[in-house]
């Protein structure tokens, strides 16, 4: 890499070794990687599913489709007060959940949902394809060989956003159906095969997704980062090339902005800044 | 511990259907649907041959209900009295309770679509009262008690005068209500009214027989997956320094 990447020719297209006076520096510097909104989002989330998990699975006592054990189900319905009282905090909870995300989709569609942002954030490109063939065989030991460069999320991440995204609608709508009895019995009756299914999907990705974030070591910083929104900038050169390319690009056309106000250029970064460069 | 039963004297019953208007306007049953079921089979046989039989039918209370295992929340459930009940604060309406039961003495309530069927009138009962059936039957021919209770109506008919369940080789759960009858129309009621095989709706045989295997299995495998992935991670250590 260059000495000092604030101009886009310096800013590498490709991942290059770092002298360490350089990987110290990005080791201090912290760049923002979620906004508030998104963290709130997350931590609500998290809490909903941890008490729908819990009380959903203390709901099913059938002896042909019970998952968990006596004992559990015991304890949470004493924790309740009764089956009713679960049910209803189960139903409440699920309404709220609903709700919050209806009022976050039609608020945050256009910075969150927009066409762009999940072309970046969750589509799937070649990059993320090798990605995860070579990061699970460094796992199992059998290759050396360099991880492709990822945007702000990895292959992963994307692989869960996109198992998240087509299993919540069935868990919302399911869930929904059984509480109002929307349709006939046997579609009621479906319903709650969807939701156990939706929701199993979900929790062999969110276990993962707990492990990668909260465990392993390499993807720490991105635990943190959901609590203060910043990652350093050394680890999304390394985990998040692709991303922290794009970040280093809008760093420098906004110093370049800076500069130029300074210098009484025009205010605006069209054709002026064309001739610049 | 009680152990209620319900003992129906076909010899005795007019086929008034007295009782079911009472259970009805008792527990607010929707018009077109029953907790409790007055039939008869017509008559059978050619003159002077004839016989016919009323037949009164509700929810068993079965020793050994097929209705409770499948209800995923555990709405229906089974007393220590022997009783089988149905908590509708808990009822979702998804009704394999009603597919399971093989006397077809459920039903889904149109307005509250939660799963309703006769629970021997436990509230009447609860405050000593007999159930609303018995004690509107025009003839007599229902009686309700104990089969604990040595000195009970009940006990005597059953155990005394040999009242009879309706079951088949089959289906064969244990049904609490008796009937007293002529062996002709015993046979009749047995031959016309069936318990028929327990049903499993398909959504609930999928769930049980294919999806909750594969769930179980993803979740599983995931999470040995995770252990094995925590275990190296243990052996291995954590680095200070990233490459």
């Amino acid at each position: 890499m260059g000495a000092e990447a604030t101009g886009i020719h310096t800013i590498p297209g490709h991942p290059e070794p770092l002298t360490p006076e350089q990987a110290g520096r990005m080791a201090q510097k912290q760049i923002k990687k979620h906004h508030v909104a998104m963290i709130l989002l997350h931590w609500f989330n998290a809490a909903v599913w941890g008490m729908e998990v819990v009380t959903g699975m203390a709901l099913i006592t059938s002896e042909y489709f019970r998952v968990a054990p006596w004992w559990f189900i015991d304890m949470v319905e004493r924790f309740f007060g009764g089956r009713a009282n679960l049910l209803q905090f189960h139903i409440a909870v699920g309404l709220t959940w609903i709700t919050v995300f209806l009022i976050y989709g039609v608020f945050g569609a256009r910075t969150y949902l927009s066409k762009e942002v999940l072309d970046k954030e969750v589509a799937l490109d070649r990059d993320d394809f090798w990605w995860m063939i070579i990061r699970t065989l460094r796992l199992l030991g059998l290759s050396k060989k360099p991880l492709p460069p990822q945007g702000s999320y990895n292959a992963g991440q994307k692989m869960f956003a996109l198992v998240v995204y087509a299993m919540v609608p069935v868990i919302m709508v399911s869930g929904l159906i059984m509480t109002f009895h929307w349709f006939s019995t046997t579609v009621v009756g479906w319903a709650v095969v969807a939701h156990f299914v939706a929701v199993g999907v979900v929790v062999s990705g969110l276990m993962v997704h707990v492990y990668m974030a909260a465990v392993f070591p390499e993807e720490k910083p991105a635990f943190f980062s959901m609590f203060t929104g910043n990652v350093n900038e050394l680890f999304a050169y390394h985990h998040h090339f692709k991303w922290w390319r794009e970040y280093k690009m809008d760093e420098a056309a906004w110093k370049r902005k800076i500069a130029q106000k300074g210098a009484g250029a025009p205010d605006d970064d069209g054709a002026s800044n064309k001739e610049r460069d | 511990m009680p152990r209620y039963a319900m003992v129906i004297d076909l010899r005795k019953c007019i086929g008034c259907s007295a009782c079911t208007a009472a259970c009805s306007t008792e527990w607010d049953v929707p018009v077109g649907y029953r907790r409790t079921r007055v039939s008869h089979t017509g008559e059978i046989g050619k003159f002077p041959d004839v016989s016919a039989s009323v037949f009164v039918d509700q929810c068993n209370h079965c020793d050994d209900p097929s209705c409770v295992k499948p209800c995923p929340t555990g709405a229906t459930y089974q007393g220590a009295d022997g009783i089988v009940q149905v908590d509708r604060d808990v009822c979702i309406g998804c009704g394999f309770c009603v597919e399971a039961c093989p006397y077809d003495a459920r039903h889904i309530d149109p307005f509250l679509k939660k799963v309703d069927k006769c629970d021997f009138c436990s509230a009447r009962t609860a405050r000593g009262e007999l159930p609303a059936c018995v004690t509107t039957c025009t003839a007599h021919a229902k009686y309700f008690g104990d089969l604990e209770d040595r000195s009970s109506e009940v006990f005597s008919m059953v155990y005394e005068r040999g009242a009879k369940r309706i079951e088949t080789e089959d289906v064969s759960i244990g049904p609490n209500v008796y009937y007293l009858g002529s062996e002709r129309q015993l046979d009749l009621v047995a031959t016309h009214y069936p318990p028929r095989q327990p049903r499993m709706p398909a959504a609930g045989e999928w769930w049980s027989q294919v999806l909750k295997p594969l769930v179980l299995t993803a979740v599983g495998a995931t999470f040995a997956g995770q252990a094995v992935a925590f275990f190296y991670q243990l052996w291995k250590g954590e680095e200070q320094f990233e490459e």
